[in-house]
């Protein structure tokens, strides 16, 4: 009964590379014929060095374009929230380095596990606001005017970046509005009530600006990702 | 020749009786007992669920159920949904429609999951059944609008047609005028999942206006916000519906006619759609908030505060889809606001991005599990997670049904202790002793096997993915789980031994999927050999297994029973191990 051999104990009969399977025997055999399973099992993306440009050089460049008229965010008192996770605080400094936007990464096939369709719907939106330092993706915002235009939003000390479809603002205003919701939970309690911060930022060609200035219809066609600042001034 | 029976029913008395019993499997336990139940009980059998179309032939099938009406066919295996299975592998229904326009003409239902339907497939079912009435396909693909218009111009007492999640060449969208204006018969029509721009706008309407019985309705995302309102006074008796995109120019009246539309509703309990959501429309949902029991908001790329605002509206929800950006604040407004939720489905935002873009953690799912006493299924996707909440939220929940984490990030251990995840698997394992569905994820050992081999008693389906240290797992799995029916792993290092020493066990299971293990190819064969009632696949696009040694891995395994043999439509990187050790291709 061909059955039989597969029960415990049992060589099988063909001179075949797998050898008996004896239970009392599991888990000691060293699995001479598993090489090259470590490099199967590591999943093939690859970390990037996240080469962080330094928060200073971006504060310095904004401040050199520095305009007269502000647009000031004031925080009321708001309840200290605590920090959601320790390794936050390594972050804080840092901006999103642009290599990791625009490069693809190194993904495994069929991970997470998410349907396909699910991940077509994701990669438009992605397309969206993915910005790159040359010639900057927007070939959606084209294709139908009213397709959403995201972008990152970045909260200094805060670990989380956030992404905001500016389409759905109508003004400064209603934006900065929606921002203070957002980020209200991160309000620090070492700042005092009236620590005034900045919207600013990045438009087409890199630079860094302080939000306000232009017409909201030429901000929002200029605007590449957003970053609120503390007013040091 | 009458045959003497022990009892003196006629037969019309014991099919009065049989009538009653649905279910499949009681139906199948009542064809067991003698074999004059047996056949009396396959001539009234009227609904047939095959959930493998490989496990047996459609001739089988219509020989031994003449009369059926409806049928339920699925094809590829799970993983096929990511991408796992390569374009081609198989699961077509054209054979089983050709069979059944012979034999079964008065066929009214058909319900096929994930496998290939061609426009003559469905030319031919709206030639050969002149009393269909629905057409379910799920996650399927291989056909086009013309297909569609076909089974809407010749299926003349249609009330179902629903398209979820497949994939359609979206030709034109006039297909939807090929609905005779005779035609007032749907109940359901389901189109979400097509891309055209072009859906015949005042066809649909004119078709929603003329079924009195349409309950449920499911636009794609094509359909813009301001033509809803005029929908949903057409149908104002729907109890599903699926808004298309919810966006539109700000206009001072889309806001109130929306609103009033959704008033007239009054039997809406369902809601999904939302795609490109302007929070600014969202109150119109207000006055069916309160009757509402499911909403997906699985498109919706609105935040946290927008999320709460709208789910505290709905006391009666039952089942929530909803992406990350829900957070944990907003999880912890749903415990506290939706005391009936049964299911939560939580899908990632930015599923590749490297660093977390939205603060959702293991502390969400707590807080839902703690508030939410009914909870049954969840599918969550997030970045963290500990023994400690697993444990938790096992303690919390044990009337789980469904539980599948997706820690999105490979391996990661909890982040407290460091160490794997067992432990808490283990506790939803032991606690949960309902448990039917379980999908595994993080750092694992052979150890999380152990745990659900001892105690996952009515498990049926368990997906696996970069887990175990050796053999011993799978070998837990097989050995201890006693209802096991499906079984899918991927880059684990589960070899020959566990595979050959439980082979009889397969036999028992629809089927196994193994992909990136270490299964040689030498065991495939061996397999194939001796199980006589197993078709054992081995799936390789790159060369062919035998090109190898045979003590190499193979690339994919899907195993499943069969009692038709292997199949015949193999393309050319699926071999099959037939029982004389020879390799079918």
């Amino acid at each position: 009964m061909p059955n039989m051999e597969f029960q415990l104990g049992l060589a099988l009969p063909t001179p075949s590379i797998i050898k008996g399977f004896d239970l009392n025997n599991l888990g000691l055999d060293h699995p001479k014929d598993m090489g090259g399973l470590e490099a199967r099992n590591k999943p093939a993306r690859c970390f990037s060095d996240k080469s962080k440009r330094s928060f200073e050089q971006a504060f310095g460049n904004f401040e050199a374009e520095c305009k007269t008229k502000t647009l000031l965010l004031l925080w009321s008192g708001q309840p200290n929230e605590e920090e959601d996770h320790n390794d936050q605080k390594k972050r804080t400094f840092s901006t999103i380095d642009d290599r990791n936007d625009a490069e693809e990464v190194d993904q495994v096939v069929g991970w997470p596990p998410i349907k396909t369709w699910r991940k077509k719907i994701f990669q438009q939106q992605q397309q969206q606001h993915r910005v790159g330092r040359i010639g900057n993706n927007r070939v959606a915002d084209k294709e139908n005017g009213s397709r959403s235009i995201y972008v990152k939003v970045k909260m200094e000390g805060v670990a989380i970046t956030r992404k905001v479809d500016i389409r759905l603002y109508r003004s400064y205003q209603t934006l900065t509005n929606s921002l203070i919701t957002l980020f209200a939970k991160y309000k620090k309690c070492a700042d005092d009530d009236y620590t005034r911060y900045i919207l600013t930022y990045q438009d087409k060609e890199g630079d860094w600006l302080i939000a306000g200035d232009i017409p909201w219809q030429s901000f929002i066609r200029s605007v590449q990702r957003l970053k609120i600042v503390r007013n040091w001034g | 020749m009458q045959k003497k029976r022990a009892y003196s029913f006629p037969d019309e008395v014991l099919e009065h009786v049989f009538s009653f019993i649905q279910s499949g499997k009681d139906r199948n336990a009542v064809s067991m007992v003698c074999k004059s139940w047996y056949e009396i009980e396959r001539w009234c059998r009227r609904k047939v669920f095959i959930g493998n179309c490989y496990a047996v032939s459609p001739k089988m099938v219509i020989k031994r159920f003449p009369e059926v009406r409806s049928i339920e066919l699925k094809g590829k295996p799970h993983f096929a949904d990511f991408n796992l299975v390569p374009d081609g592998w198989g699961g077509y229904v054209l054979p089983w429609i050709v069979e059944m326009a012979g034999a079964y003409p008065w066929l009214e239902e058909i319900r096929l999951k994930r496998m290939v339907v061609t426009d003559e497939s469905l030319e031919l079912i709206a030639k050969s059944f002149k009393n269909f009435k629905v057409l379910v396909l799920f996650s399927c693909e291989g056909f086009s609008t013309d297909g569609l218009a076909a089974i809407a111009a010749g299926c003349k007492n249609l009330r179902e047609l629903d398209l979820r999640e497949s994939e359609v060449d979206d030709l034109s969208g006039h297909w939807l005028t090929h609905f005779p204006e005779t035609c007032t018969s749907l109940v359901s029509l389901n189109i979400s999942c097509l891309g055209s721009d072009e859906v015949s706008f005042s066809a649909l309407e004119r078709l929603v206006g003329r079924c009195p019985n349409l309950r449920s309705l499911r636009l794609n995302r094509a359909v813009s916000l301001d033509k809803i309102a005029n929908i949903l006074c057409l149908a104002p008796q729907l109890v599903d519906f699926g808004t298309g995109n919810y966006t539109t120019e700000l206009q001072p009246d889309v806001l109130s006619n929306l609103t009033a539309a959704f008033s007239s509703c009054k039997e809406l309990k369902s809601l999904s759609g939302f795609w490109d959501v302007v929070p600014a429309y969202l109150p119109a949902l207000y006055p069916v908030c309160s009757r509402l029991t499911s909403l997906n908001l699985s498109y919706a790329t609105i935040h946290s505060p927008e999320i709460i605002k709208l789910v505290s509206h709905c006391p009666s929800l039952q089942r929530l889809l909803v992406l990350d950006y829900i957070e944990d604040s907003g999880l912890e407004a749903l415990a506290s606001s939706c005391k009936d939720l049964q299911e939560l489905r939580v899908f990632p935002s930015d599923p590749f991005g490297v660093e977390p873009n939205v603060s959702l953690t293991e502390k969400g799912l707590v807080s839902v599990s703690l508030g939410c006493p009914k909870l049954q299924s969840v599918l969550y996707f997030c970045r963290q997670m500990t023994n400690a909440a697993l444990v938790t939220i096992a303690q919390n929940c044990p009337n789980f049904t469904r539980f599948r984490l997706c820690i999105i990030e490979p391996k990661t251990a909890d982040y407290l202790t460091r160490e794997p995840l067992d432990v808490g698997f283990g506790a939803i394992v032991e606690h949960c002793k309902d448990l039917r569905r379980l999908s595994l994820s993080g750092l694992l050992t052979d150890r999380v096997f152990e745990y659900i081999g001892t105690y996952a008693k009515k498990l049926e389906m368990l997906s696996v993915a970069f887990a175990g240290d050796s053999d011993l797992g799978l070998h837990h799995v097989l050995s201890g789980c006693e209802s096991l029916r499906k079984l899918e792993i991927r880059d684990c290092p589960f070899g020959d031994k566990a595979i050959l020493a439980n082979a009889a066990k397969l036999e028992t299971m629809r089927s196994l999927w193994m992909s990136s293990c270490t299964v040689s190819f030498g065991a495939c064969k061996l397999l194939g050999q001796k199980m006589h009632r197993l078709n054992v696949e081995v799936i390789d696009e790159t060369e062919p297994p035998c090109s190898r040694p045979e003590s190499c891995p193979v690339d994919k395994l899907y195993v499943y029973r069969s009692i038709s043999g292997p199949r015949s439509d193999m393309p050319p990187f699926v071999w099959t191990m037939d029982e004389e050790g020879t390799i079918l291709h």
